[in-house]
């Protein structure tokens, strides 16, 4: 699985292009800002790109510009944004662009490779990977009386969080030690509760999900 | 009280202006009436001489009675002597033998008075021994003299052909006649001179105000003086000048209460334009600026004050002050301090006793605006130092942030990328290892929380990389009270000003749930005019203040700080609306 890395520190784009081949992976090329990763993706066509926020020159959003670029011109390279700090508006933004092979991580995670690469790869066959603070977060700012969210039980605001997240039933049910026919069910409360209209595709649930969650805004 | 000196004293001067008027006209019909019946002139020379006569002596009496009640009663006495013993020389023309001798007998008086007129001006009185001595020669000259002279004279061959009988000749002695009247010519020549050089260093002495003041009147004074010298040196040399000198004489005498009249003249308006000052000054409102304007008549004028701490000049509302170029500075003191600088146009220079007056005039009124403006200049630099102070402070937040996620916060991913590459590579048997490699991990993982929590709360993220609009929106998504943006944002903001924009609208929207208990907020942003316009609305319970130190005073304390400024409409019962104008340049 081929991965171009784009960060304008160098030590953390190096980090990761090491830990990523400790995992198997291979490094097409390294970029230190949106236009050597725009030329790199056009070169070396990934399967991922993954991408800092902050970059030259203005060290505002060009990872997320470039993004938006790269899911425009290519859309079949996965994009995986590495942050400092986790937004969740530009988790919605993100996904409001596609949902297929859309991931959004802060960058603690690299500190778990096991987690790292599974969601570099889940992203790769065109999953959905936000993180947990995303989801986190958006729940935290829906303080509003009479909000349907607070008459979900504890386990049920679990398995919603992990939707969110972009997780399979299956991943789910493992995550959680329990079965994956107890997960369905949990979804089908949850999505009830939260008037949210079954699907089966997992990728669309988690634009389902993560829009209800910022406010019901479709 | 008060009010029977000043109508006794307006009655005197109606009484004495009447008394002397009348006398003074009817003199000038004698004169008429003299030159007219007498042998000695006729026809067009006798209408000249006696309209040049009354003229004159009615100028004299003129001035002088004006001169009496308005600045020096005895240069006004003196003039109306002037005038009066001008009329008696014309006594001279009489055809009767005893006036005829009166007349001449007096023909010296007006010199006499004239002299003193000179060496008096405009102090009113004699000063030094030279003055009284001079002024006793020409007494002594103008009547003992002139009278031995005429005891001696005989009338046809000394005084005047075809005139009437000298009847003060006792004997008749020709030589001793023409003696007496080189004597007198001699000694009237010396006086004259003698009176010029004072007239002369008198000039040079006096401080400028009273050289512009008295200048008319000494320059045709000391005309007078000349032309006299010069006549009786053409008289005692036989006219080789013909009757030129006398009739210059003439006319620069007639000139001097012209003078007199003009110096008095430009002394009222002058003094009228202070007056006016004065009441203006005293008026409720006045513009001083306007005021010392229109008084000095420059419109042009500018007024800087002093500021004792800096040593500068700053204008009224405590700004430098950088005067014109080609323009003069008065200093305005007042016990000694400088109080204020008058830049005026140059030709004022030339009117030193006008801008003293006015400054005098003026001198309190400006120490309080100089006050005021001392109040403004320090008040100017405390919202300076303060704006300073703001802005340092968010400039180091906006450095700590940036600090922070390229230095400590990119150093922990390292420690973390180090700690995951370690796990991938350690052998499978060391369990030890791992563990203590996991439990690095989650500390670092709570450290990096905590580091993100404290770097957010210093400047949020999105702030810094998507800038107002963006951070706004996702105030209002993020706002407990349901909430609309409207962001129109064309011109630039500055990194801090937006910092403060986003701590405003997120504080107004904390307090429109917490306290306004809302259920619908609005935000509008927008930059105009180098200036972003805010303005939050709820429809909470409102009665909300910035008196109460709460946290709408910080709002407050915090937009000032930047020049800004913030408005609270918050009727009790009509929910709460804010309005925040900051400037973006």
């Amino acid at each position: 699985m081929r991965v171009v890395i784009a960060d304008d520190a160098v030590i953390l784009r190096e980090g990761v292009a090491r830990l990523l081949t400790e995992a198997d992976f291979e490094i097409a090329g390294l970029a230190a800002d949106a236009d050597e990763l725009l030329e790199l993706v056009a070169t070396a066509q990934p399967d991922v790109a993954i991408i800092d926020i902050r970059m030259p020159p203005t060290f505002t959003d060009e990872g997320l510009r470039a993004a938006r670029t790269i899911r425009e011109r290519w859309p079949r390279v996965g994009i995986l944004i590495l942050s400092q700090h986790v937004q969740a508006s530009y988790a919605v933004e993100l996904l409001a662009a596609g949902t297929e092979g859309i991931g959004y991580l802060l960058k603690d995670r690299v500190g778990k490779l096991d987690e790292l690469a599974a969601s570099i790869r889940t992203v790769a066959t065109g999953g959905s990977v936000l993180d947990p603070s995303v989801v986190t977060q958006l729940v935290a700012d829906r303080r509003r009386a009479d909000d349907p969210v607070d008459r979900l039980t504890a386990r049920e605001l679990d398995v919603l969080s992990l939707m969110a997240q972009g997780l399979t039933n299956k991943a789910i049910a493992d995550r959680l030690f329990i079965s994956e026919h107890t997960v369905e069910k949990h979804v089908g409360s949850i999505l009830s509760t939260l008037q949210i209209s079954a699907t089966a595709d997992d990728h669309r649930r988690v634009l389902a999900v993560i829009t209800y969650l910022d406010g019901g805004r479709t | 009280m008060w009010r029977r000196p000043l109508i006794a004293g307006m009655l005197g001067t109606v009484l004495r202006t009447a008394l002397w008027g009348s006398l003074a006209f009817v003199a000038g019909l004698g004169v008429i009436a003299l030159v007219g019946q007498s042998r000695q002139e006729a026809g067009a020379e006798a209408a000249m001489s006696a309209v040049l006569g009354v003229t004159v002596g009615w100028a004299y009496i003129g001035s002088g009675l004006v001169s009496w009640h308005r600045t020096s009663r005895r240069i006004g006495a003196v003039l109306v002597f002037i005038g009066f013993a001008w009329f008696a020389t014309y006594l001279a023309y009489s055809n009767n033998s005893g006036w005829f001798t009166l007349g001449t007998a007096l023909e010296d008086g007006y010199l006499i008075g004239v002299i003193y007129l000179i060496l008096v001006f405009p102090r009113g009185a004699l000063t030094g021994w030279l003055d009284r001595a001079l002024v006793l020669a020409a007494l002594v000259l103008g009547t003992v003299v002139e009278v031995g002279w005429l005891v001696f004279a005989d009338s046809d061959s000394s005084v005047c052909g075809g005139c009437p009988r000298n009847a003060l000749q006792i004997v008749r002695n020709d030589a001793l006649a023409e003696g007496i009247l080189q004597f007198q010519r001699t000694a009237a020549l010396v006086i004259s001179v003698f009176t010029a050089v004072l007239f002369v260093r008198r000039i040079r002495r006096a401080t400028l105000p009273v050289r512009r003041a008295v200048a008319p009147v000494l320059w045709t004074g000391g005309a007078f003086c000349a032309a006299l010298a010069l006549t009786i040196v053409n008289d005692v040399a036989g006219e080789p000048l013909g009757p030129a000198p006398n009739f210059m004489r003439g006319l620069v005498f007639a000139a001097v209460p012209i003078a007199i009249l003009a110096s008095l003249v430009q002394r009222q308006l002058a003094r009228g334009a202070v007056a006016q000052l004065v009441v203006e000054l005293d008026g409720p409102s006045a513009d001083l600026r306007e005021s010392l304007s229109r008084a000095l008549g420059d419109p042009d004028l500018h007024v800087g004050y002093w500021l004792p701490d800096s040593s500068t000049y700053v204008d009224a509302a405590g700004q430098p002050f950088a005067p014109g170029i080609d323009r003069a500075t008065t200093v305005v003191q007042r016990d000694g301090q400088p109080v204020a600088l008058l830049v005026h146009d140059a030709a004022l220079q030339d009117e030193p006793e006008l801008v003293n007056s006015v400054c005098a005039a003026a001198a309190m009124a400006l120490e309080n605006e100089r006050l005021r403006a001392d109040l403004e200049a320090r008040l100017a630099e405390l919202r300076a130092s303060r704006e300073r102070l703001v802005r340092a402070t968010e400039a180091e937040r906006h450095r700590i942030e940036r600090d922070l996620h390229d230095g400590a916060q990119q150093r922990l991913v390292s420690i973390a990328l180090s700690i995951a590459l370690a796990e991938a590579t350690l052998d499978n048997s060391s369990t030890t290892a791992a563990s203590a490699l996991a439990a690095a991990r989650d500390d670092l993982t709570v450290a990096m929380d905590e580091l993100r929590t404290l770097s957010q709360g210093i400047r949020p993220a999105v702030l810094m990389e998507r800038g107002l609009g963006a951070a706004l929106d996702d105030l209002v998504r993020r706002s407990v009270v349901p909430a609309t943006a409207d962001v129109r944002l064309t011109d630039d903001v500055p990194a801090e000003i937006e910092a403060a924009a986003y701590f405003v609208v997120g504080e107004a929207l904390t307090n429109a749930a917490k306290h306004a208990r809302a259920g619908q907020a609005t935000v509008t942003a927008e930059t105009r005019d180098g200036r972003l316009l805010l303005r939050i609305a709820d429809d909470g319970v409102g009665g909300a203040s910035a008196r109460d130190g709460g946290g709408l005073r910080g709002l407050a304390d915090r937009v000032e700080g930047f020049g800004g400024t913030l408005t609270i409409h918050s009727p009790a019962g009509a929910g709460t609306t804010l309005i925040v104008e900051l400037p973006c340049a």
